[in-house]
């Protein structure tokens, strides 16, 4: 990989950046606004189980909706609802709409208060046809995270009107997946609601990051034992919420084209991030914050000499519901916060 | 031990019906003993594969709902609210694919087992499988998330085609093939296939990456009416155009210069053989990914069983690979609860320890394969 003189110049500054920031965040600084928080935290969202927009609405049926596969759908019964995507934010956005008791099945990533509801996705992946059919649903919403299409298809043969929605997730599919499960389900107005809460908490969020904070450039990684080492890029979901933090995406920086690209430990070094966001279970697959600055490629990083890494659970952090404002606000708090264990 | 030399040795074992008269009228009656069981099995599997699976249903309704279809109002109906719908759009298309999938693999393994002469011969060394992946990955990354499953099932059915024809192409000189050589030129095809899908896999987002992954592992999971229509005349085009070749494969199996001389035209058994396994194998790969290890067990247990003899061989095997498949797609859909278990891994973890127990006995009978 080329390095450009503007790249060395840049990792230069941004290695002399957090020396010196790192140098200024040390016990008894009396200068906050530079200060930059190091070591291991872990953004914690307080309470993991949506908050329901209000009472039960009543819904407006037979509603129809145009899926994401661009067939219309129509929903006349929202009595038994299963809902199965790997993030679990249509788990979520039902919950939040105050339908929580009318869900009979989910997929593997559940908040706590849905934990008692069967699980159509045991193996994190694979639909089974018979056991969602099993559950008597009156609708199915999912997306293409899960699979394979085939059996979704199968499903909706039966009968069982069965709705995709968008399976991309970034801060500006918040709003309209809301809007889009809401309108499947007959209660667009608790939708409205619903989308208009989170876009409020987002904005919040947004605007709870220090206005003097350091620049950051963070690298998302993806990582499974010390074999699978992904960088997240364009679209991978942690750019727009890196974005909306006010730092930069390490991938973004680098130039990658993709979600997810698999990395060498060279290019790790060279995307040289100051902080790293990992989730929970990547963090603990490499052994917890020593085995992952361990690693080639992050022990050389900034990131790696500091330890400074942000890590949160798997199924808020890219879950892009309507906990996203929650999710942002602790983003931002482990990022800045200069207090930090 | 993998040159097909001529006479090859699995086919010359004493039960070689062409040559002893006794066995052969042994074999007979042994053979309807077996045919017999394997019916009888497939039957009783099919019933108890028809009344389990996630949404309950008890035998009484199964039958009654079978009735019911046929305009008899006798028993009940299944209880629970989506059973009848269940039994019909999910559980019984998957069961015949299942049947019609084994048949396939079973069957197209006795056949290239044959023609090669070789104990190691089973449809993935021509290419047919690897090729059917690299189609199915390449529409998975290239299609995006809605690819239609049977866009999917064409690419997987028409690369499984082309690679075998490439296989073939490559390895003919001089208007004749040799077996090492076919077997040599799979090798270098299926490493380069290899290659093509680690490339699908890692230019592919993580979605499609875990699409190509199950692919390779094999389900029915998909399995409707009609896949079972687009699967059910192929395989049984090609079981059939292998009951026909089987005459001349027991000439084969006398060495290829024996057959020549008994006026075999051994290329063009060869060929056509081979479009026969290429046909099935991408037939029943289209829907459901790869299967492994049922095309080159199956056949090998009933020739322990039954003997060398083509015809009454690829009947068996045909059978026995749709009770095998069968099974496995139960244990599949039912050992764990809610879940769909890769195919492929079941047929695996049975057929690998069975492979390794007919060759340990295989080797204590007859002093081994080779």
């Amino acid at each position: 990989m080329p390095v450009s003189p503007r790249t060395t110049l840049t990792v230069l500054f941004l290695a002399l950046a957090t020396v010196f920031a790192g140098a200024c965040s040390a016990p008894g600084s009396d200068s906050p606004s530079l200060a930059v928080a190091t070591g291991h935290r872990t953004a914690v969202v307080d309470d993991r189980n949506p908050r329901p927009i209000g009472t039960t609405p009543s819904p407006h049926l037979p509603a129809t909706v145009r899926g994401a596969d661009g067939v219309d759908v129509t929903v006349t019964d929202i009595s038994r609802i299963v809902v199965a995507d790997r993030s679990g934010t249509l788990a979520q956005t039902v919950y939040s709409l105050g339908l929580g008791n009318n869900i009979v099945g989910r997929s593997t990533a559940i908040f706590p208060a849905g934990e008692h509801i069967p699980n159509v996705t045991p193996g994190g992946h694979g639909l089974n046809a018979e056991a969602i059919l099993a559950l008597n649903p009156t609708v199915v919403l999912t997306d293409t995270s899960v699979g394979p299409l085939a059996v979704q298809e199968q499903i909706r043969a039966t009968g069982v009107p069965v709705v995709f929605v968008d399976p991309e997730r970034t801060l500006d599919t918040v709003a309209p997946g809301i809007e889009t499960v809401a309108a499947a389900l007959g209660v667009p107005s608790a939708g409205t609601a619903l989308a208009r809460r989170t876009l409020d908490e987002i904005t919040a969020a947004r605007e709870s990051v220090p206005t003097d904070h350091p620049d950051l450039t963070v690298a998302f990684l993806y990582l499974r034992g010390s074999a699978i080492k992904m960088l997240g890029g364009p679209g991978s979901g942690a750019d727009a919420l890196l974005a909306a933090a006010g730092a930069r995406d390490a991938g973004v920086v680098a130039g990658l084209e993709s979600q997810f690209v698999p990395i060498t430990s060279e290019a790790m070094i060279a995307s040289a991030p100051d902080v790293i966001l990992i989730m929970t279970h990547s963090l603990e697959s490499v052994g917890g914050p020593e085995g992952l600055t361990a690693l080639p490629g992050v022990a050389q990083t900034p990131a790696g000499k500091t330890q400074n890494i942000v890590d949160m659970d798997d199924s808020v952090l890219l879950s892009f519901g309507p906990d996203t404002g929650k999710v942002l606000a602790a983003l931002v708090e482990a990022l800045y916060r200069t207090d930090a264990a | 031990m993998i040159a097909g030399r001529p006479g090859g040795t699995l086919t010359a074992s004493p039960g070689d019906p062409a040559t002893d008269r006794g066995v052969r009228k042994a074999g007979l009656g042994r053979t309807t003993v077996v045919f017999a069981a394997l019916g009888t099995a497939l039957v009783i599997l099919a019933v108890v594969s028809a009344c389990l699976g996630q949404v309950p249903t008890s035998p009484a309704e199964v039958v009654g709902s079978l009735l019911h279809r046929v305009g008899l109002d006798i028993g009940p109906m299944p209880a629970h609210p989506a059973g009848e719908v269940t039994l019909w759009e999910v559980r019984f298309p998957r069961a015949v694919l299942a049947m019609l999938v084994g048949a396939a693999l079973g069957c197209s393994g006795a056949l290239l087992q044959g023609i090669f002469a070789n104990p190691l011969a089973e449809p993935g060394v021509i290419g047919v499988s690897s090729g059917a992946a690299v189609g199915a990955s390449a529409v998975i990354v290239l299609g995006g998330a809605f690819t239609s499953g049977w866009a999917l099932a064409w690419a997987a059915l028409i690369s499984g085609l082309v690679t075998t024809a490439l296989v073939y192409m490559l390895s003919r000189s001089d208007g004749r093939t040799e077996v090492v050589t076919v077997i040599l030129t799979g090798v270098a095809v299926n490493a380069v296939a290899g290659g093509l899908i680690a490339l699908f896999t890692f230019v592919a987002d993580p979605a499609a990456r875990d699409q190509i992954v199950f692919w390779q592992l094999g389900s029915l999971g998909g399995a409707t009416w009609d896949t079972v229509a687009v699967v059910a005349p192929l395989t049984a085009v090609g079981i059939a155009a292998a009951i026909v070749l089987a005459p001349k494969l027991d000439l084969l199996a006398l060495g290829e210069n024996v057959a020549r001389h008994l006026g075999v035209d051994v290329e063009r058994v060869r060929q056509v053989s081979i479009v026969v396994v290429a046909v099935l194998v991408s037939a029943a790969v289209a829907f459901t990914g790869i299967i492994m290890f049922v095309g080159l067990v199956v056949p090998h247990l009933m020739r322990m069983l039954l003997g060398p003899a083509h015809r009454v061989l690829l009947c068996a095997s045909a059978l026995a690979g749709a009770l095998v498949l069968l099974a496995a797609d139960l244990g599949a859909r039912i050992l764990v609860d809610n879940a769909d278990l890769p195919l492929g891994m079941i047929t695996a973890l049975i057929g690998g320890p069975a492979f390794f127990w007919m060759l340990r006995r295989t080797r204590a009978q007859q002093g081994g394969w080779a």
